[in-house]
């Protein structure tokens, strides 16, 4: 019944005609379903989407992000989670209700340059968005390095119920902490993290192909194979 | 006479009336720009990036339930015959306005309130019909930058040549040709977004000329998609 | 602000930079004095007298030449002309904002002039027409395309290939002292290839290449410019720290050593644009 029909489109392009209740990256003149993205666009009996490949990360509630520490005031830091909005962490998120400019001091807690992994708390575009770092494994990251990929792709690279991220982690012996912002910690040995960085680079690039998952192991060998070598 | 076309009726570089110079065009040729498009058409070698949405400096400039598009069109030194001067000139700032114009349509910019967005177009190498060419160029880059647009915008030129209305001029039949008249149109949507015209046409050749450019466009279009296709669906492997 | 805010260098990234310098490697898995791979083409722009595209790492630049007759400065009446500029066009990052060149690009086409100019690569004098009069300015701008750390060698590589490539309209001067194109091309007459390596001081360690990365933790850096294989012609120290005398000497040992190997990169890359021709 639910069938889904799935092309790839370009922005302008047609998607299709009818009536439809929920629409994402479209727009509608009369009865017909124009996309505004390059992406996947799928059609279901009551949907029109379109899945874009390219795109600014647009924050969403509850989105677990990584961020840069990049300035403070009095009440807050400021955060750079590679959007176009800046976002904040507001000091009594951190120190609690009774925090007191006064008496408690950000920096002690955040220092400028410090990487984070932050959930997003508040956000409607007319705001900035406000980060919380309560919560189990959210704060300041000690160790790794940051990559970036766009945003659109980090759904691959989470892969099915976390399949590609468990793939790259057991094949670079590293540990990835992916934020829905598309900036990647990864931690482990050096070695380890330029595979995976080559890794990550491969599925921001060729996300939409059809075999990606061959792809990066094929890429994975590598290390495997430069063990046996020396 | 001017013998910018023979008695077989080809031009100087060999083309039909209604032929276009040879295109290319690649997505994605800049590693730090947000989006990113290479384009030559004849001679004319161009890279557009757009860079954005992002913060706008200075903050009063920020409009509250939109954003801001700026465009900047500029040729490199060594981009045209007698080397340029590298600040901008008065028709620099001239064709960065029109190109503004001829892309805004496009956007949905009220999906960005309070960003600007900066589209940068380079003429590395200049030959006639660089607007145009930078139009498309610059589209692309939007597309690429994955900002949310109602269509892409395609740009070509028609002029009259020897008395003829003909199709992209380049440098020499620009400088020694009758007439030039940039266009550049949204093909789904059917809007003429940039027009300009430099030289005298008869109501009956502006209407030639106008449909010839507007094909010109058309076809552009199809390299854009063409283009944009290679980028992100590669041989168009869809996934079951 | 929102440039310098983004510039902000991550902890995470410095630290793991610092581990590894410390252990003689870097962070994209080259050794410490090696450099990222050099990729140049020659003749990307046709209209130009002489031109080149390079790629070193991920920094792309595009260097042009245009040979035009003009007027010699007062001071050296019998001498041609050699101007350099250099554009960081807004396309090639994020924080170049359009406008005319700042600090950072009139230091860098200063850089590479002072490699040109004082390798003696160009006989300015053998570019003169008419003394007093009519002189060959030779213009070399450099545009770059993308920023990914080491302009300075990236834009002396590519404006040094656009000269030693270049082509140019002969010129002939009748009795009155009017100068006339003969309407053959000859190509410029260049000597040598000087070649500048930039090198950069990070936890006390030389490095040589920057990436955009190591350029945010750097401390210090240096440029060193060499004519042939026993000759230093050019030099610029930049940021904020300091070299010690053995890192002064060590790195005019490596921009000997490491120059040569690039000097037959160019040297291929021409041949190479000739042949294409």
């Amino acid at each position: 019944m639910s069938e889904i029909k799935r092309k790839y489109v370009i922005p302008g392009e047609l998607v299709t005609e009818g009536k439809y209740n929920r629409t994402t990256n479209v727009f509608r003149v009369d009865d017909k379903f124009y996309s505004t993205r390059v992406g996947m666009a799928e059609v279901s009996s009551d949907s029109v989407r379109v899945i874009p490949l390219s795109g600014p990360y647009i924050p969403r509630v509850d989105d677990l992000v990584v961020g840069k520490i990049v300035d403070y005031s009095a009440f807050a830091w400021e955060v750079n989670i590679n959007s176009f909005f800046s976002a904040y962490l507001l000091a009594q998120s951190v120190f609690g209700r009774d925090y007191s400019p006064a008496r408690d001091s950000l920096t002690n807690k955040f220092a400028i340059g410090d990487v984070i992994l932050a959930k997003v708390s508040a956000f409607d575009r007319t705001r900035d968005p406000l980060l919380s770092v309560s919560g189990p494994g959210l704060g300041r990251i000690n160790r790794g390095e940051v990559v970036k990929i766009s945003s659109t792709k980090v759904p691959r690279v989470i892969g099915k119920k976390g399949s590609m991220i468990k793939t790259v982690e057991s094949g670079t012996n590293c540990r990835l902490t992916v934020g829905q912002n598309g900036l990647i910690v990864i931690s482990g040995p050096a070695e380890g993290i330029l595979l995976a960085i080559d890794a990550l680079n491969l599925i921001d690039k060729e996300a939409h192909t059809a075999d990606l998952t061959q792809k990066v192991q094929n890429l994975l060998s590598r290390l495997s194979e430069g063990e046996k070598n020396e | 006479m001017s013998n910018l076309v023979n008695s077989k009726g080809l031009r100087q570089d060999g083309r039909k009336l209604n032929e276009l110079r040879p295109i290319k065009m690649e997505v994605g040729v800049l590693e730090n720009a947000d989006g990113s498009a290479y384009i030559e058409f004849g001679k004319n070698k161009i890279m557009a990036a757009v860079y954005g949405p992002k913060d706008v400096h200075p903050k009063h400039m920020s409009v509250p339930d939109r954003a801001i598009l700026r465009c900047r069109y500029h040729m490199t030194p060594f981009s045209t015959d007698t080397r340029k001067n590298p600040a901008p000139s008065r028709r620099e700032i001239e064709i960065s306005k029109v190109i503004r114009e001829a892309l805004e349509p496009t956007l949905i910019l009220t999906d960005y309130p309070r960003t600007a967005i900066a589209v940068y177009i380079e003429v590395l190498q200049s030959d006639g019909g660089s607007r145009c060419a930078g139009v498309s160029a610059a589209s692309l880059a939007l597309a690429d930058a994955g900002i949310n647009m109602t269509d892409l915008a395609a740009g070509c030129a028609a002029g009259k040549i020897a008395g003829k209305v003909a199709l992209d001029l380049d440098d020499t039949e620009d400088k020694e040709g009758d007439a030039d008249m940039p266009l550049a149109i949204l093909p789904n949507l059917g809007k003429v977004t940039l027009l300009q015209l430099d030289g005298k046409f008869t109501r009956k050749e502006f209407e030639q000329a106008f449909n010839l450019a507007k094909d010109g466009c058309m076809k552009v279009y199809e390299l854009q998609r063409k283009a944009l296709t290679e980028k992100y669906f590669g041989k168009g492997e869809v996934e079951a | 602000m929102a440039g310098k805010k983004a510039v902000v260098v991550e902890h995470l990234k410095r630290d793991q930079m610092l581990e590894v310098v410390s252990k003689g490697k870097r962070l994209d898995g080259r050794g410490l004095l090696d450099m990222r791979p050099i990729s140049i083409e020659i003749g990307f722009i046709e209209k130009a007298n002489g031109s080149a595209k390079v790629r070193l790492g991920n920094t792309e630049v595009i260097a042009g030449v245009k040979i035009q007759t003009g007027k010699p400065f007062d001071d050296t009446p019998d001498k041609g002309l050699l101007i350099v500029t250099a554009e960081v066009l807004p396309i090639a990052s994020a924080y170049a904002e359009p406008g005319p060149p700042n600090e950072e690009a009139i230091e860098l086409a200063r850089v590479v002039d002072r490699g040109v100019r004082e390798s003696g690569m160009i006989d300015l004098s053998k570019l003169c027409l008419v003394e007093g009069k009519t002189v060959l300015a030779v213009f070399v701008d450099i545009s770059v395309l993308n920023v990914g750390g080491n302009l300075f060698d990236a834009a002396s590589y590519a404006a040094i290939s656009a000269l030693v490539s270049a082509k140019m309209p002969k010129y002939s001067v009748t009795k009155d002292g009017e100068v006339k194109d003969t309407g053959k091309i000859v190509a410029l007459s260049t000597k040598l290839i000087p070649v500048s390596i930039t090198m950069a001081v990070i936890d006390d360690t030389i490095i040589v290449d920057p990436t955009l990365d190591e350029e945010a933790v750097m401390t210090a850096r240096i440029t060193l410019t060499s004519a042939d294989k026993s000759i230093l012609c050019a030099g610029q120290k930049g940021c904020a720290g300091g070299f010690s005398t053995e890192q002064i000497t060590f790195a005019a040992d490596t921009s000997l050593k490491k120059g040569e190997a690039v000097r037959q990169i160019i040297k291929k890359s021409v041949e190479r644009g000739k042949k294409k021709r």
